[in-house]
């Protein structure tokens, strides 16, 4: 899908689970990812899946690579373009306080692209930070700038107060809001899956998790642009990720990449249709896809 | 060997002995402070009369700079106000978008390589009545050659149409902050460093300048050229890392070099981020102090600026704030872990400067502080808000019962004091902001600084801003604010010794302290107050070493 770097930003609150989460992306991803922390002090990486250490930068098992941003953003992006065999991901730990928007500003640089920002969100706190005098701003902000909030250690929470919680978001957020335990998500849901990765790994693909599914839409030819915005729009909330490559009638030579993170929805123009199929991917909680239908 | 310097006055800042007509200068300390006479009968001697018609007080102390300010002296400047480079050169202000053109079309003018970049440094456009410069201005210095002008809020920088095209700014770029003319096609501004990095070559140009071993000695040379012997580097040096430690023993070990140094331990720019694993290179660096280079304080970053509306401000907050301004500024580091991190430092004896720009910050610091102390509990700590611009006279109350200090920031209500009375926080809160009467009202010690590069060092043009609180548009800012002149030079002496815990070396001229002075032309005490700014400086003594202005850089 063009060969600029995904880019995800992962924020939340200190607290909400970013470590967690970016550990467990790094020990369960079979993409090639390159992951920005502020410091490696906060990633706590167990010490054999270290092949390599110099400092700034950390080489993983797996092939991943973590840098540290200690130098700024300036020289962690040039790191990346220096490198010979660029990973196809960028994750991006914004600090506790940043606005992750402000941090997303960066992956609109040359070769890079906006996947998505994810924000966390402890559900035990979150309603009485979001009222702190001195960070209920920033608490705002963060959920405020995310296309996926990922409601966290909701294991914690009775009943009543997960509705509590719920009714709290139903009135200050609008991105797609999930819930999970020890930030635990399927990396389907938080990437997404394209296409080529269907037809390719379809057979062995792991399941995204008993409370997600995933499933495609094919069609031959070109497809209809009014359409496709309309089902794109109308989509159930319980939708958190379509991936697709498509061409639509009107202008059938064009390649089209579509990406929509929670309700952000970006249809980027990527070189020519070469022939195939107009696919699109999608993933959501059991029984959206019988909504979607 | 003794060397008796009389001079026309001598303000010691030594109130048991507060003026002289000579001092008695022995292996770089003060022998004797008195007349050329009495100071005889210490023994041999020889007389230098070089300063007979100067007034000599003691080397003034920055207590609140960066080193990157040597740096920029590498790039040429089109600031809004004249500023003295380290080589003595005056650069004249630029004060519209046709002199800013007219100064780069010179540089391009002696420029020999045709594809070198040109990056210039220092505009400030908030001056310009509305008018920003674009790539069609930029456009009438160069059509081929890159331009870059790096602006002095360091947020902003403006760029030509050859630079766009080389770095593929067009009007599909995506990139927050690239600014767009009406049809869509950017304009030439980059605002923010997402933005600002399209230009990465230009960039790094600046961030090359800013770290090059040139910028140290032109830090000392600027100092020297407005009388300051002591500045610090807060927060901008790596000092884990080794070699900057061995960089900054390099300079300071060579007897030219012109200043004593205070380099404050951060994370800022590298190095580890856990404090307890700072605060103990910060306790090893101690026995790594030599006379010329000094260790003991850790910088700490709260929040952002007021100009840029990211300080962090207690209610109402922001008074004209720009549209899509989310209410209130950055936190640089969780309030919640503040106490944690002071007390790092604080339960290893360390000193604790912190950025507090906006009055929540300050809170938050107080806080911090106080559990530390709690904790802990411990005397003579010297914990300093840094800018302290908008301190409560209660947050004074709560300093002065704890022992801390203040470094305020008054050079504000000259260059942007117009700008804060009119956007950022309203005449009422303007008045009051870096209010040196209110700390000293209410106990605190203080100094005040000019944070360079932010705004030009020199403490007599510092003083000035306290003493005068005009602003650029010569307004009064808050009259029931203005300090003495007395009080002022007080400041930026013993009181800037006093919270980098180094007033038993420096910050007067006293028997055994280090014969460091400022050599100015007239006496501070004397003039018209409101000409404070025009004193010229012959240049300083460190050590005993003269060092006049202009020289050597």
């Amino acid at each position: 899908m063009g060969s600029n770097i995904e880019v995800t930003v992962i924020g939340g609150y200190l607290g909400a689970g970013k470590t967690t989460l970016l550990n467990q992306i790094l020990s369960s991803t079979t993409e090639r990812l390159i992951v920005l922390v502020n410091d490696f002090g906060s990633i706590n990486i167990d010490e054999q899946l270290i092949e390599h250490s110099d400092g700034d930068t950390m080489t993983l098992a797996n092939g991943c690579i973590c840098c540290t941003l200690v130098d700024g953003f300036a020289a962690a992006l040039t790191t990346i373009s220096d490198l010979a065999d660029p990973p196809s991901r960028l994750v991006i730990e914004a600090s506790g306080v940043a606005d992750p928007a402000s941090v997303a500003a960066y992956a609109h640089s040359p070769g890079f692209r906006l996947d998505g920002i994810i924000t966390l969100a402890d559900a035990e706190t979150l309603v009485a930070r979001a009222a702190d005098k001195y960070v209920g701003d920033v608490v705002l902000q963060q959920l405020g700038a995310a296309d996926l909030v990922i409601l966290n250690k909701i294991d914690l929470l009775n009943e009543s107060q997960r509705e509590q919680v719920f009714e709290w978001l139903a009135a200050n957020v609008t991105a797609t809001v999930i819930e999970s335990i020890q930030a635990n998500v399927g990396l389907e849901v938080l990437f997404g899956i394209g296409p080529e990765q269907v037809v390719a790994s379809s057979a062995k693909r792991e399941p995204v998790g008993p409370e997600y599914e995933t499933w495609n839409y094919t069609t031959p030819g070109p497809m209809d642009r009014a359409h496709v915005e309309t089902l794109l729009a109308e989509l159930p909330a319980g939708v958190v990720r379509v991936k697709g490559v498509i061409h639509f009638s009107d202008r059938p030579s064009e390649r089209v990449v579509v990406h929509r993170v929670g309700v952000r929805l970006t249809l980027s123009v990527d070189g020519e249709w070469t022939g195939g199929d107009s696919t699109l991917v999608f993933i959501g909680l059991v029984g959206s896809r019988l909504l979607a239908d | 060997m003794t060397t008796i310097y009389p001079a026309r006055r001598v303000i010691t800042m030594n109130p048991a002995l507060p003026f002289a007509t000579a001092v008695a200068v022995r292996d770089g300390r003060v022998l004797g402070v008195g007349t050329a006479e009495e100071l005889a009968l210490w023994g041999e001697h020889v007389i230098d009369d070089r300063f007979a018609d100067k007034v000599l007080l003691p080397g003034f102390i920055e207590a609140h700079s960066h080193v990157m300010a040597g740096g920029m002296w590498e790039l040429p400047y089109v600031g809004f106000f004249d500023r003295g480079a380290p080589d003595g050169r005056l650069w004249k202000a630029c004060r519209n978008i046709d002199e800013v053109i007219a100064r780069l079309i010179e540089v391009e003018s002696a420029m020999t390589d045709p594809s070198a970049s040109l990056v210039a440094w220092g505009l400030d456009p908030i001056y310009f009545a509305g008018e920003r410069l674009l790539a069609k201005h930029l456009d009438r210095v160069s059509q081929s050659r890159p331009i870059f002008v790096f602006h002095a809020s360091a947020h902003l920088a403006t760029v030509n149409s050859a630079l766009m095209e080389k770095a593929g700014i067009a009007e599909q770029t995506t990139t927050p902050g690239v600014a767009r003319c009406d049809d869509g096609r950017p304009n030439g501004e980059l605002q923010e460093p997402p933005a600002m990095l399209l230009a990465k070559a230009e960039y790094l140009i600046i961030a090359a300048a800013i770290t090059s071993p040139e910028a140290k000695w032109n830090y000392a040379y600027e100092a020297r050229n407005t009388g300051q012997t002591l500045i610090t580097d807060l927060g901008t040096s790596d000092l884990s890392n080794p070699d900057v430690l061995t960089a900054w023993r390099e300079v300071t070990d060579d007897d030219s070099y012109p200043a004593r140094v205070m380099v404050a331990v951060s994370n800022g720019f590298g190095g580890p981020s856990d404090p307890v694993e700072l605060a103990q290179i910060a306790v090893d660096l101690l026995a790594k102090a030599t006379d010329k280079l000094h260790f003991g304080i850790v910088k700490l970053i709260l929040d952002g600026s007021i100009q840029g509306f990211t300080a962090r401000v207690e209610w109402p907050y922001y008074y004209q704030p720009p549209e899509n301004h989310p209410g209130n500024g950055l936190w640089l580091t969780p309030p919640e872990q503040m106490a944690e991190i002071v007390s790092a430092y604080h339960d290893v004896g360390l000193t604790v400067h912190c950025h507090c720009n906006g009055d929540q910050a300050t809170e938050v610091f107080l806080d911090a502080v106080e559990t530390a102390l709690e904790h802990h509990p411990r005397w003579d700590h010297r914990h300093t808000v840094q800018h302290c611009q908008m301190t409560t006279p209660a947050q004074y109350r709560r300093m002065a019962s704890m022992g801390m200090n203040a470094n305020i920031f008054s050079n504000h209500i000259f260059y942007w004091g117009d700008q804060h009375r009119d956007q950022t926080l309203g005449p009422e809160r303007a008045a009051g902001m870096d209010g040196c009467a209110t700390a000293i009202r209410e106990g605190v010690r203080l100094s005040i600084h000019s944070d360079a590069p932010v705004t030009p060092m020199g403490h007599l043009h510092t003083a000035w801003c306290a003493v005068n609180r005009l602003t650029a548009t010569g307004e009064v800012l808050g009259p029931e604010e203005c300090i003495t002149v007395e009080q002022a030079l007080e400041a930026i002496t013993i009181g800037a010794a006093h919270q980098l815990k180094l007033d038993h070396l420096v910050g007067s001229i006293e028997v055994g302290k280090f014969a460091d002075f400022a050599v100015l032309e007239d006496d501070p005490t004397e003039v018209d107050p409101i000409t404070l700014k025009d004193i010229a400086v012959w240049g300083t003594v460190v050590g005993g070493l003269p060092f006049p202005a202009g020289s050597g850089g």
